[in-house]
């Protein structure tokens, strides 16, 4: 028999409990996600990235010391309904001129992409198994999974706040992996992107890196919009530790191009081992 | 002389009786700087490390440094797991669970590696799989087959990852470069680009070292089991097993020498002042000294341990001679101010001299390259010099506010007599045996220099540690089951951007890998040699469908930077270890046990020259790594100490010679106590113990010690002497006035050696038992070789210049 007054008190405090939960007392993390920051998250995923384009990449990667090493990118991307086809040849430096990378990003998640190189000096194309998208893209600080488009099922979205990045309004959304598998797939274990309120573009992000600590910033420095498509054509990359910066890679693209009418053939190893 | 040691003495008097006046703010003031310098106390800080024996500015840290900034650190943990069944499921499963616990709750770890994540480069069909080695975790029998063929037929596993015996596997722990010491408070706020300055970097600290070991050893008690036995070795270990020992030691020690000092000061003077005030004394000098250690943020290291009890043993001394006249002009029935009047007067020059000469042999060794040294040397020096500060200044004081009764003699006429009886003796014994102990002295110290001459540095910093410390049966369990466990890092720095492109360049490191992992001298082997040359073989060879024959440098030079382009899209950052990020540098491992440095003299010399000849002058090839530190620090040490033996020898030499006022004399003086020093150098070298860094302190510090012995008696000898004419009379006046001061003193200052005996680390016990002996035996040559020769002399010469003497 308890005491009346426990229970009581019992009663008081599970009161004072939902009134606290109910008044949003409790951490946002507590909860699984957030209806409002979903819906945005689904437009992001929405937006119109563009189709048949062509584009020259410059890549800048800057080590710890500041030393620089420079390439330079001709790429071709299609889609193929939902898959995403991607080509790439290395223009510069002169001794890795003309290898090829040929990509299949499956939206199917439960097949694994597809990628194939082919060095000239080798005159052979391999096609490159790896079981999740962490690795690092040319050895830049971009990975395969910055690339790839993000299946909203796999992650909890929660709002931040609002804020204002060089004079647009941005929501702060949070994005926490579901499942040990996804932080396995991406590499990352929590993430927070700065979507801007007047075209659902991710102008910044903020990585928490599993293997090693980083804190990895993507800051996409110059947006344009190119035949209606919204698209970045400088972005950095940083990879940090507290203040110190472990590796940079700053991006550009030139020359941007929609609707170039690629064929499928492109896409293909055959195509891979001609060459442009 | 006489003139000017007349004037010293009459101005002690006058500055004891200002300190009697002013009793109370003498000891106000004194307490108050004291204060100050405890406050800073607790910023003390430790450093056990390899790298702390070396001084800041030395040309081979800062490479070291360089080197580790490029490439990180080279001083991994490596954790060896014995099991007759490696390759089963169950043993992956607890390997797999046993990773996954360091990587998760071991702090300041950069990497890990084990078999669970071990890169595996490899071409199946047409496709190139560079992946974890267990990415696909076995599920049958015939996989683990697959995965066990896999890793015995990797030479960049085999010893590194598993024994050639497959019955050791090992986890390697990368820690982290540097401190974290800035976190950030806003991670959203890390969007300004701006760079921490350079010079902010600090290396990982002694304390996150030892945290992480602290971790690293938790984790492993959990998992050890039959059949999963676990060895814990690496340069972190060591440093931090030495660490936690010092400070036991330094603990110990600490009582022991205080609790010696109390019973010898009770023995001798009978009652609780005297016990009390001389221990304040010495306690401000040596936490005044700590306070200054932190002040100038010099950390504590290895040979710094000695350092307290060393300043409590010698500081002691000077309140002794203070003391002694003190209580005895107490005795005859002086008031308090005119004891201390008297004791001040007669005892303040010898103690000031004694000090000095103390204080230069530890100076002497201020000069070393060896950092610890030079700040062990400084630091006692100032230690002893504050002693001698608090003995003059604040001793008075104290005695003046303390009550003091003379005592009845308490002591027995037949026990005070039967030691005077034994000073009686031995200098009669002395002066009429003088030719015989002159000539068997002579042989002896003959002798002892001929045994000297065959001392051999040592430098084994794991051999200070207990045969049954965990970490040294785990180093050498280490180094025979997979071929050592600490490395020399060779830079290759080819001069120009993507200079390791060059396929001459790349086919001499493999050349010199091969050559070099044949090297056998003795007990030290080379375990493996490796560089990016192993890297680009592997690529190579995946991309030629696994064919051994590929697991060459590519013919044609174009393959070699597609390649490396190639794995860098892999995902691995593995590149990042053995390269810079332009392709100018590369750094070139060598895996060898862990042996006394001096072995490893023949090894880089032979190192230098295969570089030299295969890369001529176009490419710039430099050595660093924990090993060379390690060697670097013998040679720094084997030069210091040369240079220290020699400075202490001439300065004391003049300086006694200049206090006793005659050449003749001061040189007779220096006898006894070389003698003394040469032969326990001498038994170093007979009984093969080892010569090394503390063992090498010896001399530097028994000179100084030794001399105060044979300051006291010339001073009180001369005296005598000048009264009586007579070298027999006067030896026997000086050791019934001053034997038993001497005796006693050195007796307190022995075993304040001797309780080194007690200490865990080997080189500590060494050091103190030597040492010990050294003062022990300086006493015995002053009291019989000391009186011999001066009878000796007095045969051919007068002893001492005619002077006016106003004594």
């Amino acid at each position: 028999m308890i005491n009346k007054r426990i229970q009581r008190i019992l009663t008081l405090v599970i009161g004072l409990m939902i009134t606290a939960g109910g008044l949003g007392l409790f951490p946002a993390e507590g909860w699984a996600d957030d209806p409002k920051a979903r819906t945005i998250m689904e437009k992001v995923d929405a937006r119109d990235d563009g189709d048949h384009q062509t584009a020259d990449m410059e890549m800048i990667l800057i080590d710890k010391n500041g030393k620089k090493r420079k390439r330079k990118i001709s790429s071709y991307s299609k889609y193929k309904a939902e898959d995403k086809q991607r080509l790439m040849f290395f223009l510069e430096p002169a001794d890795v001129k003309d290898s090829g990378f040929l990509t299949y990003d499956y939206d199917n998640p439960d097949k694994d992409d597809d990628q194939w190189l082919y060095l000239p000096a080798l005159r052979k194309t391999k096609r490159i198994a790896s079981s999740d998208k962490s690795g690092s893209f040319m050895g830049s600080d971009l990975t395969y999974a910055d690339m790839a488009s993000r299946d909203l099922d796999d992650y909890d979205f929660t709002m931040k706040k609002e804020m204002d990045v060089k004079g647009h309004a941005v929501w702060l959304i949070e994005s926490i992996p579901r499942s040990k598998a996804v932080i396995k797939e991406t590499g990352y274990t929590k993430s927070v992107l700065f979507v801007r309120q007047d075209n659902y573009f991710v102008i910044r992000a903020v990585h928490w890196v599993k293997d090693g600590g980083y804190l990895k910033y993507v800051d996409v420095k110059t947006l344009k919009q190119i035949d209606g498509i919204w698209i970045g054509t400088e972005m950095h990359i940083t990879k940090k530790k507290g203040k110190k910066i472990a590796h940079k890679t700053e991006l550009s693209w030139k020359n941007v191009r929609f609707n170039q009418n690629l064929d499928d053939d492109l896409f293909s190893v055959r195509r891979l081992e001609k060459g442009l | 002389m006489p003139a000017i040691r007349n004037k010293i003495e009459k101005w002690f008097e006058k500055f004891s009786l200002n300190i009697f006046r002013f009793r109370w703010a003498t000891i106000l003031i004194t307490l108050v700087i004291v204060g100050v310098f405890v406050s800073w106390i607790p910023k003390i800080t430790f450093d056990t490390s390899n790298e702390s024996f070396l001084h800041e500015n030395s040309p081979v840290l800062k490479d070291y440094n360089a080197f580790r900034d490029q490439f990180g650190r080279d001083d991994l943990i490596i954790i060896a797991i014995k099991s007759t069944n490696v390759f089963s499921l169950g043993f992956l499963e607890k390997l797999k669970n046993f990773h996954d616990n360091l990587r998760d709750d071991v702090p300041h770890i950069e990497e890990i590696t084990s078999m669970i994540n071990a890169r595996s480069t490899r071409g199946e069909n047409d496709a190139l799989i560079v992946g974890d080695l267990l990415e696909n975790w076995p599920e049958n029998q015939e996989q683990l087959e697959i995965i066990k063929k896999r890793v015995m037929g990797n030479p960049l596993y085999l010893n590194r990852l598993i024994s050639e015996n497959a019955q050791f596997t090992s986890l390697v722990l990368k820690t982290e470069t540097y401190s974290n010491t800035t976190a950030l408070d806003d991670p959203l706020a890390g969007f300004d680009e701006s760079q921490a300055p350079a010079d902010q970097n600090q290396f990982l600290s002694d304390e996150e070292i030892s945290e992480t070991v602290y971790h690293v050893k938790k984790i492993v008690e959990k998992y050890r089991d039959n059949n999963f036995e676990i060895y814990t070795a690496g340069p972190p270990v060591v440093s931090s097993t030495l660490k936690r020992l010092m400070i036991k030691d330094q603990n110990l020690f600490m009582r022991m020498i205080v609790l010696t000092i109390a019973i010898g000061l009770f023995v001798m003077f009978r009652r609780i002042s005297a016990v009390v005030l001389p221990m304040i004394v010495v306690v401000c000098a040596l936490v005044s000294t700590l306070g200054l250690m932190a002040i100038f943020k010099v950390p504590l290291k290895m040979p710094t341990v000695v350092l307290p009890s060393f300043i409590l043993a010698v500081g002691i001394a000077d309140s002794i001679h203070i003391l002694t006249l003190y209580y005895r002009d107490l005795a005859i029935g002086g008031d308090k101010k005119q004891a201390i009047q008297t004791a001040m007067g007669h005892s303040g020059l010898a103690v000031v001299l004694t000090t000095l000469t103390t204080a230069a042999g530890l100076a002497s060794f201020g000069i070393s390259k060896v950092a610890p040294i030079a700040e062990l040397g400084i630091f006692a020096a100032v230690g002893v010099t504050l002693s001698l500060i608090f003995t003059l200044i604040l001793l008075p004081a104290l005695l003046a506010v303390t009550p003091a009764k003379a005592l009845k003699s308490s002591r027995t006429s037949s026990g005070k007599s039967r030691f005077d009886r034994i000073l009686k003796w031995i200098g009669t014994f002395s002066t009429r045996n003088a030719t015989a102990i002159t000539i068997t002295c002579i042989l002896l110290l003959m002798l002892s220099i001929a045994a000297v001459s065959r001392l051999s540095f040592t430098h084994d910093v794991l051999k200070w540690l207990p045969e049954t410390e965990p970490v040294r049966i785990s180093t050498e369990t280490i180094d025979n089951a997979l071929k050592g466990s600490v490395a020399m890092e060779i830079i290759v720095d080819t001069g120009r951007v993507n200079g390791l492109y060059d396929i001459h360049t790349l086919n001499t490191l493999e050349q010199l890998a091969r050559e070099i992992e044949n090297i056998r001298q003795g007990d030290l082997f080379v375990g493996k040699a490796s560089s990016v040359v192993d890297i680009l073989k592997e690529i190579h060879q995946a991309l030629n469908e696994n064919r051994s024959e590929y697991y060459v440098v590519p013919s044609d030079p174009a393959l070699i930077p597609q390649e490396l382009l190639l794995f860098e899209n892999s995902g691995s950052d593995d590149l990042e270890d053995v390269v810079d990020s332009q392709f100018q540098k590369a750094r070139f491992t060598i895996k060898v046990p862990w042996l006394d440095a001096v072995k490893y003299v023949a090894l880089i010399q032979d190192l230098s020259a295969r570089f030299d000849r295969a890369f001529g002058k176009d490419i710039n090839v430099s050595m660093t790594g924990m090993m060379t530190i390690m060697f670097s620090t013998v040679v720094s040490a084997i030069y210091s100490a040369a240079q220290s033996y020699v400075i202490a020898g001439l300065v004391i030499t003049i300086m006694v010679i200049l206090l006793i006022g005659s050449l003749k004399i001061g040189l007779l003086a220096m006898f006894p106590n070389m003698l003394a020093i040469l032969f326990v150098m001498g038994l170093v070298a007979v009984f093969n113990w080892p010569f090394d860094m503390f063992t090498m302190l010896i001399g530097s510090i028994a000179i100084g010690l030794c001399v105060d012995n044979t300051i006291h008696f010339m001073h009180n000898f001369r005296r005598y002497y000048r009264k009586t004419g007579n070298v027999g009379k006067a030896v026997e006046e000086t050791l019934l006035t001053t034997g038993r001061a001497l005796f006693i003193s050195t007796v307190v200052l022995s075993i304040g050696f001797f309780i080194y005996a007690f200490a865990s680390m080997k080189n500590l016990f060494y050091f103190g038992l030597l040492t010990g002996m050294t003062i022990a035996l300086a006493l015995v040559a002053n009291f019989f070789l000391t009186p011999a020769l001066l009878a000796l002399v007095a045969r051919f010469s007068n002893l001492f210049p005619r002077e006016v003497s106003n004594d």
